[in-house]
This record gives structure tokens, C-alpha cells and sequence, in this order.
């Protein structure tokens, strides 16, 4: 009687299933998700309790970064050119289609409307490099230098269903937002939406 | 990777016949997994899942003037956003009264602070007023509303001019001029 022979467990893993898993949760992302926008500032927000969400379309977002600047931008690509045919008609300047198209591919932007065209006609790279200085602002909310609110109105000219949001910075200090705030009461705006992170309410907090 | 060559190939074997070896049919699936989750890392890297939430902050329409009651002192808590993520509060005087100045952090402290003073007038007749100062942060003032939805006060304001008074009261607390 020959002895025994101890069959050797192959080593090799089969594969297949992990493969089957990952491209499933390749294909779930891929069609969840949406891309992040580049945006012309990185803005932390802090976080609130609040359970609402921001609304897909039709929103304006005034962005504030940690240094006060001001930063503008609405969603939809072709409201954007619009408000900036607006925008150009009432300061009397006038933008070449290559910079119109330029500036609707651009999500945010915190620039002074006297920059902007020189701004639109540098490369991608470029653009990437500069630093961009924040939309002017002021305390009265309504002066001529305040171009935050030539933006705000334009804007809603150009979409007068647009919702106001407003993604401010952690380290933002109070005048800055205060300014913002100034602008948006001269025109008559009295409800907006702050930005914030989510986070769990306290144990036991129910809405009302 | 994942396969162990055990076998010894198709050499010879004790001087026997040589034989081709049979090709395996078993595909290799390792390298399409890296593939696979090299791909994912992609994209949960590159993309944003969960949307931010936002509140909704309806301020006093500027242009109109509402005549309202005065509302009584004692019922007022008037809450100072300094410096260095500190909060100070002010409850039941008048800014002139001398009242007594308590300084506490955002979140629990502040919290607790809320609700004695809620049950201390009752939910109905508490009114608190924000007053940020040049020294606090987009982050304070959030922070306190957010207090406001989790204490459930419904009545409260956002001042941004301190008077005189209180600049006085909290002249050691907040650098308030320059």
C-alpha cells in the first residue's frame, strides 16, 4: 500500500471576486459622485447642525477666505455669461468671445472688475498662479467702489431666481462677513444661506 | 503577487519524458484589481459625496423701520463674540447696571449658559443678542447661531454696534479699539 500523499493546497488566490467588488464600487462612484470644482480659494467652513441642504442649481455662492478676501460665483455657465454681458454693458467694458468663454468655464472668481479682462487672457497655468485679490466690499454695503453688489445685482438680472450662499471661512473675521452682510441688506436681500459642514446635534436634540 | 510558483515547471523530472506542459486557463485577475482600486482611490479623491448643509439666516429688512416694544432688560442676554474663540455674556442688566461680565468657550459651556438663563425667565420672554466683535470669527458667530437652533431660542438678534457702554464693560476682555 503506497503511502499517504499530502495533497500541497495550491497558493494562488482566486482574484476574480475581489475584482468583481472593486469595479462595483468603481462603477457606484462613478455614477454617484460629481466632480469637485476647482475653486479660486480653498474655503474651510465651519460645521452647524443644520440638516438642510445647499440646492443643486439656481445658487449664488459669495465665498470668504480666511484673509477676508471676496470671492463670487454662480452655477450655471450660461447665467454666468449673461452677467457678465450685463455686468460689461453697465461698466462700459467690453469682453472678446474668447474671454466670455473663459470666464463662464471659471466656477469662482475674486477678482476686481478693472483686473478681470487682463485676468481672462492669461493661460489656465497662469491663472493658477495668481493670487487673486477678492472682490472689493465695503461697510455701507452701497458705495461706487462696491463691486460686490454690481456682481449681486447682475447676477440676479441675469437669473432672478438665483438663491443666495454665503461658504465663509472658519478664521474669517466678523467685519469681513459684516461687509458682505452690508452689501447684500443695500439691496434688499434679508434671507440667505450660510454653508457649513455637517455635524450630529447634541444627544437627545430633535427638530422641531 | 497573489500566485506561489510551487510547481517546477516543465523540466525534467527524473530522466522522464519531457511533456508540454498544459496551459492554465485560470486568468490572473491581480493585476486588473490594482487597476481596479487604483481607480477608486481616483475618484473618491476627485469627487465630493456629501453636499454641505446650510442654515438660513434671515436678518431685519434695513430699509423699513418697525416700531416693536422695548423688551425688558431682564430678559436679555447679551452675548459679546471676543477674541480667541471666547464668548462673553452679559444677563438680566442693562449694560449701565454694572452687571456681572462671565466669559465662557463656545459649545458646552455655552450651551449651559443658554439654558439656566431660558429657565430662569421662561422659553417665551428669553431674547438674545449677539454682538460679534472685530475680534471674533466667522466660525464664532456660526457657532453661537447654530447654539441658538440647538437651544431652541427662538428670539435673538445680530448687532454689530456695541454702545458705549458696553465698550466700557468689556474694555479689559476685548481689544476693542485700533
Amino acid at each position: 500500500m503506497p503511502a499517504v500523499k499530502v495533497k500541497r493546497a495550491s497558493s494562488a488566490v482566486d482574484m476574480t471576486a475581489m475584482c468583481d467588488v472593486a469595479f462595483l464600487l468603481l462603477t457606484f462612484f462613478i455614477l454617484t459622485a460629481q466632480f469637485r470644482a476647482q475653486d479660486a480659494a480653498t474655503i474651510e467652513t465651519p460645521s452647524s447642525i443644520s440638516g438642510i441642504k445647499v440646492p443643486d442649481k439656481d445658487i449664488m455662492t459669495i465665498g470668504l477666505d480666511r484673509d477676508g478676501k471676496v470671492y463670487f460665483g454662480i452655477d450655471n455657465q450660461q447665467y454666468r455669461m449673461a452677467m457678465l454681458d450685463n455686468i460689461a454693458t453697465a461698466k462700459g467694458i467690453s469682453f472678446s468671445d474668447k474671454e466670455k468663454k473663459e470666464f463662464a468655464l471659471m466656477s469662482n472668481f475674486g477678482m476686481p472688475i478693472n483686473q478681470l479682462k487682463s485676468f481672462l487672457s492669461l493661460s489656465h497655468e497662469q491663472m493658477g498662479k495668481i493670487k487673486q485679490p477678492g472682490i472689493p466690499t465695503d461697510s455701507t454695503g452701497a458705495a461706487a467702489s462696491n463691486e460686490l453688489k454690481d456682481w449681486v445685482f447682475n447676477a440676479r438680472k441675469a437669473n432672478n431666481n438665483l438663491r443666495i450662499a454665503l461658504k465663509g471661512d472658519n478664521l474669517a473675521k466678523f467685519p469681513a462677513f459684516k461687509n458682505v452682510l452690508a452689501t447684500l441688506q443695500a439691496q434688499n436681500i434679508n434671507k440667505f444661506n450660510l454653508i457649513t459642514g455637517t455635524e450630529a446635534p447634541p444627544a437627545g436634540w430633535k427638530a422641531d | 503577487m497573489a500566485e506561489i510558483n510551487t510547481g517546477g515547471g516543465g523540466g525534467k523530472h527524473d530522466g522522464g519524458k519531457v511533456r508540454s506542459k498544459k496551459a492554465s486557463t485560470r486568468v490572473d485577475m491581480t493585476p486588473m484589481v490594482d487597476l481596479g482600486f487604483l481607480l477608486i482611490t481616483f475618484f473618491i479623491l476627485a469627487t465630493t459625496l456629501s453636499k454641505p448643509s446650510s442654515m438660513t439666516l434671515n436678518v431685519p429688512d434695513k430699509t423699513k423701520e418697525v416700531e416693536t416694544e422695548p423688551i425688558k432688560a431682564s430678559n436679555v442676554m447679551t452675548v459679546f463674540l471676543g477674541k480667541d474663540n471666547k464668548a462673553h455674556y452679559i444677563f438680566g442688566k442693562a449694560a449701565t447696571e454694572d452687571p456681572e461680565v462671565k466669559t465662557v468657550g463656545y459649545g458646552y459651556e455655552f450651551r449651559q449658559a443658554i439654558l439656566e438663563n431660558t429657565r430662569k425667565v421662561g422659553s417665551d420672554k428669553f431674547v438674545v443678542v449677539i454682538k460679534p466683535t472685530k475680534e471674533s470669527s466667522y466660525r464664532n458667530m456660526v457657532d453661537v447661531l447654530d447654539e441658538m437652533a440647538i437651544t431652541k431660542t427662538k428670539r435673538y438678534a445680530l448687532v454689530d454696534l456695541l454702545t458705549p457702554d458696553e465698550k466700557t464693560l468689556l474694555k479689559d476682555k476685548v481689544k476693542l479699539d485700533t
